[in-house]
């Protein structure tokens, strides 16, 4: 659903933030992107949705060219930025003006995501504050039913409980025909919601794997002596010894920790590349 | 589907366009209606206390403000959606086409907000002038005179023309520059047309003491008056030259502004 062909892009002619990257991302799959900050994540994205161009390369979102911006095309794919903007409209207007553009837009399904977010219509959205303005606007993008749902960073301005219950919702309404897809640095808001990871730094893709994959491929445990053999990718003092992430040749079964991980993975691309096979 | 334009959809959008900030649409054009009969009527009345000639001067400015001035910052309201990452890409990713999007600013800056410009201002001018003529005394011996010399303004006459012109190149600049300017796109572009205009008669005034020397005016691609002695003798462009700069300046800048807004909304990244 999602093809992006030998994709470069800077901002800056001569400084490219990608070079050649090339990602297929298929239907079913909740994505988290993992990236530091600056390292491109919110760029990607907007390559997706037609509001940055490739410089080189090909992107292909349903079959369509994001660049055209056409209709028939943006009525598919749904984009959260990081930060929202909903005008001076109550939820029903801003329902009745915005929710026509989308013609799988389900009014139930918009009730029922605004009370499970707690969102009560209380008077114009601007005077909402940040985190339900945030709230509101993920319901009406997943009530929308788009094929292809992108947020950046949608868990900052939420509380804890609205994290969970944000988890829950995209976990709940996530169907086998449909893309999601998260970017955040936010690492532990996507712990048991997606089902595949991709890091991204210095405008390089350094890993794109499922979960079951790096399960199979990634030991995550506790040790009190750092093992002196096999890939050990990253070590992170515990009060019960050391917390590493080491290559999984016995094929233990353990907890991903998306933090571990991700230490893993940018501190040690080469050594990821050659498990990940990539 | 249409991917270029869809009337029902466009319609859907012209909606949202109007609703979504109803105090940049409706509230700018009552207030833009409000701030034209208060000009007309201060102007009026204490421009030289109500003498019949200021109630000429009284229609254009007010004419010239309300028409250009409205359709200026509405034109950087229609487009104003960059001033932050969230209401652009909300404007850019709305599921309706580039040419629909345009249109739609096109319609409200250069149709709509016009056309009832025009009606308030014909309803307006009427007014004042009829109050003008029935508060002079009808057994003056002047009466016929005063009367003549105040009449509603000509909506087709030559002031009202250049008004036009004026309207279509300042309304394109700034469709084209709020596209450019993400932020303060109104300073910024008043900013530009101040300083291409200072530029152009800046350096046509130069160009025009350099080979003559002494002048007493000169306007560019039109006339350059020259001094000579205490006699002032208008230098022309021929006829045809004239024409073809005039038709430029009538109809081909404005166009490209305007054309140009649409193509820099379709290769808009942000």
């Amino acid at each position: 659903m999602i093809e992006i062909q030998n994709l470069s892009f800077g901002y800056k002619k001569r400084k490219l933030l990608y070079k050649n990257l090339n990602l297929n991302l298929e239907a079913g799959s909740i994505y988290g992107l993992l990236g530091k900050n600056g390292a491109g994540k919110s760029t990607l994205l907007k390559n997706f949705i037609g509001l940055l161009f490739p410089k080189e390369g090909n992107i292909s979102v349903n079959g369509f060219e994001p660049k055209k911006r056409w209709p028939s095309f943006l009525e598919t794919i749904y984009f959260i930025p990081e930060e929202v903007y909903v005008p001076a409209l109550t939820v029903e207007r801003y329902k009745n003006l915005f929710a026509p553009f989308y013609p799988l837009f389900n009014e139930e399904q918009f009730q029922s995501y605004l009370e499970q977010l707690d969102v009560h219509d209380k008077g114009k959205l601007n005077s909402l504050s940040f985190g339900q303005q945030k709230k509101f606007i993920i319901a009406f993008a997943l009530a929308c039913n788009t094929r292809v749902l992108l947020l950046d960073e949608p868990t900052n301005g939420l509380d804890i409980p609205s994290k969970i219950k944000f988890r829950k919702l995209i976990s709940g309404v996530f169907t086998d025909d449909k893309i999601i897809f998260i970017s955040t640095h936010q690492i532990r808001d996507l712990d048991n919601l997606i089902d595949r990871v991709i890091i991204v730094d210095n405008g390089e893709l350094l890993l794109n794997a499922s979960i079951s994959e790096i399960a199979d491929k990634l030991c995550f445990k506790s040790v009190s002596d750092i093992p002196s053999t096999g890939k050990v990718l990253y070590t992170e003092d515990s009060l019960k010894g050391h917390a590493i992430v080491i290559e999984n040749t016995a094929h233990e079964d353990s907890k991903i920790n998306l933090e571990h991980l991700f230490n893993a993975i940018t501190e040690n691309p080469a050594i990821a590349k050659s498990i990940f096979e990539y | 589907m249409n991917n270029t334009f869809n009337l029902t959809r466009f319609g859907k959008l012209l909606k949202k366009t109007l609703l979504e900030r109803p105090m940049h649409t409706f509230g700018f054009t009552g207030l833009m209606l409000v701030i034209s009969l208060l000009l007309y009527f201060v102007i009026k009345t204490f421009s030289h206390l109500g003498m019949a000639p200021h109630i000429g001067m009284a229609q254009t400015i007010t004419f010239f403000g309300g028409l250009i001035g409205g359709s200026f910052f509405l034109a950087s309201f229609v487009f104003g959606y960059f001033s932050s990452n969230a209401s652009g890409s909300s404007f850019l990713t709305l599921p309706a086409s580039t040419f629909e999007k345009w249109l739609c600013a096109i319609l409200i800056t250069g149709v709509l907000y016009p056309l009832i410009f025009l009606i308030f201002y014909r309803i307006m001018d009427s007014s004042f002038v009829a109050i003008y003529h029935n508060s002079l005394d009808t057994a003056s011996p002047f009466y016929k005179e005063q009367y003549e010399r105040v009449y509603n303004f000509d909506l087709n006459g030559i002031i009202a023309r250049n008004i036009y012109v004026m309207f279509f190149i300042y309304t394109g600049a700034m469709l084209l520059g709020s596209l450019y300017f993400n932020k303060a796109a109104v300073i910024k572009v008043a900013l530009v047309l101040c300083a291409i205009f200072i530029f152009t008669f800046g350096l046509n005034w130069l160009m025009a003491i350099g080979l003559f020397g002494s002048i007493e005016d000169a306007a560019p691609f039109n006339h350059v008056a020259i001094r000579a002695g205490k006699e002032i003798g208008s230098l022309e462009l021929p006829s045809r030259v004239g024409k073809i700069f005039l038709y430029a300046i009538v109809f081909v800048f404005p166009t490209i502004l305007w054309l140009l807004s649409f193509t820099r909304l379709r290769e808009k990244e942000f």
